[in-house]
């Protein structure tokens, strides 16, 4: 048996070196602006943002004034962070980043290459639809075999308002959402004194496929202003995604580890690895907390889950 | 689209398979044969009979797209995988048991609770504020408080036969446990479809069961 020598290392460094220059000189020709991020976050601002992330997997370490930090592990949290408190009104950046996220995996700290991509301070009708074209023209150079999936927050956000659970059953509920379990949030829900929302949300896991088949499983179904603002915001990306790609899903449950998103939400998969090769969506209430909504969107690339399926296939 | 079924060797398997033949899948699989992978050709579905706590894995890792297990293990692993149908089969509890009348615990003093679901066992005796220590066990669970390993056990319970026989009882029961067909999560978007016609399929067999039972 032979293991890993320095040959076959450096050789891995040369490829994910040459993958990591493809796409930054795509990016750089798109008119992204190239930023270095921080690898640090402060721990509660982090952990206040994203509720959902699993606090453990964090990786701490203290500064001088004993103030808790972490290794970032996720890049777009430490950007906004970054820039909003300096942002001047009317200001529009169109940038992508090289990065590492840091995470305790039980036996060590993973180290996670990524490369990102943020558009934040400019929203119009081009804004999503370039930033889900960018998304498509880096999976599909790689893969023909790639599904992109897309969803959007607000639906499920208008449900959960509308049956203004508890913080409990709030993040039961999203547990149970997360894993598909249909029956579990059944019984769960019978639980809980009855809302018409929860009609809706008990069928939830039907609204998925293509934006058509949803349409019509909608019919019927609890809606608000929100909910109905979700699925005309993707009723408009469905209208340009048909003349770029067919391989496309659309999944109204679809709920994410970072809870900063605001909108729109998307992933990219290719067939044959077992990780989402691409995530991302939109932010704009995340910026909220520095006193003003700035639009946001954004996307990161897996380069350690890409390689790995550029390798299976022998290229 | 081809698929890849994880079945776990044992009683829970053999119901599963029943449900899979009697609607016509998987005929050619024989769990008398020392064989561990087995294919329906016509439908293009690979059968692969494991140990059942190995399932979970299978499907996570994606090398099988679904699989059957019981929630027990779910919870146990604590895995990134869908859990998209319940069960009517596999049903037991997840109880704590221990020395017949000797249920009450007045001082403050650490439980020592032998079990083969330590994260399960942590989990509930924490949300309960309870302070335990885990004495992790593989088998044989209900000697250890009989010889004084442990004080309680947290195990599965089917019947209460085995506890009965060994002069325990339940304490509490914990959770109700169902096998789940789970499914890798990347399958899923791949081969919704073909994921959802078979559980489709599985459902009117495991409904007709649940009727029957």
């Amino acid at each position: 048996m032979k293991f890993l020598n320095i040959e076959d290392e450096m050789d891995f460094f040369q490829k994910m070196f040459i993958l990591r220059k493809e796409i930054e000189n795509f990016l750089f020709e798109e008119g992204y602006m190239n930023i270095e991020p921080s690898i640090f976050e402060g721990y509660d601002e982090f952990t206040g943002v994203n509720s959902r992330i699993d606090k453990k997997s964090t990786v701490k370490l203290l500064d001088n004034n004993s103030e808790i930090l972490i290794l970032s592990p996720d890049i777009t949290t430490g950007i906004v962070n970054k820039f909003m408190p300096r942002w001047e009104i009317g200001t529009k950046l169109k940038m992508f980043y090289y990065g590492k996220t840091y995470k305790h995996n039980g036996i060590g700290i993973k180290e996670n290459r990524e490369m990102g991509v943020e558009i934040i301070g400019e929203k119009n009708q081009n804004t999503d639809e370039n930033i889900l074209n960018t998304a498509i023209t880096i999976i599909s150079k790689y893969s023909d075999k790639y599904l992109i999936e897309i969803g959007n927050s607000k639906f499920l956000k208008g449900i959960m308002q509308a049956c203004s659970f508890n913080k409990e059953d709030y993040e039961n509920i999203l547990d149970l959402l997360y894993l598909k379990n249909k029956q579990e949030l059944k019984e769960y829900l019978s639980r809980l004194p009855y809302k018409e929302p929860m009609s809706t949300l008990v069928n939830i896991f039907d609204l998925e496929g293509s934006f058509d088949e949803i349409l019509n499983q909608l019919e019927g179904l609890y809606l608000n202003d929100l909910m109905n603002e979700g699925i005309e915001e993707l009723r408009n990306i469905d209208k340009y995604m048909k003349n770029v790609t067919d391989k496309v899903t659309y999944d109204l449950s679809l709920v994410s580890e970072l809870s900063y998103y605001d909108g729109v939400i998307f992933r990219g998969y290719i067939d044959g690895s077992n990780k989402e090769i691409i995530k991302g969506g939109r932010y704009d209430s995340f910026t909220q907390q520095y006193g003003y909504k700035i639009p946001a969107i954004g996307f990161t690339v897996e380069l350690d889950e890409l390689i790995k399926v550029l390798y299976k296939e022998g290229q | 689209m081809s698929l890849t079924i994880a079945i776990p060797k044992g009683r829970l398997g053999s119901q599963a398979i029943d449900m899979f033949k009697s609607s016509g899948i998987g005929e050619s699989i024989d769990e008398n044969s020392r064989k561990l992978v087995f294919k329906d050709e016509k439908l293009d579905i690979t059968f692969l009979l494991l140990k059942n706590s190995d399932v979970i894995t299978y499907v996570e890792s994606g090398v099988a797209d679904i699989g059957i297990s019981g929630k027990d293990m779910i919870m146990e692993n604590g895995s990134d995988i869908y859990e998209l149908y319940k069960m009517n089969i596999g049903k037991c509890k997840l109880s704590v048991a221990g020395i017949k009348g000797r249920k009450i615990f007045k001082d403050d003093t650490i439980i020592k609770v032998a079990t083969k679901f330590p994260e399960t066992a942590k989990k509930y005796f924490s949300s309960k504020g309870q302070k335990i220590k885990i004495i992790k066990l593989n088998g044989s669970i209900e000697l250890a408080p009989l010889l004084g390993l442990s004080d309680v056990i947290v195990d599965i319970v089917e019947t209460g036969n085995t506890l009965v026989a060994n002069g325990l009882e339940v304490f509490e029961d914990m959770y109700n446990i169902n096998a789940m067909i789970i499914s890798n999560r990347i399958s899923y978007k791949f081969k919704r479809k073909e994921i959802k016609d078979i559980i489709e399929i599985i459902r009117k067999e495991d409904e007709c069961y649940g009727k029957n039972n």
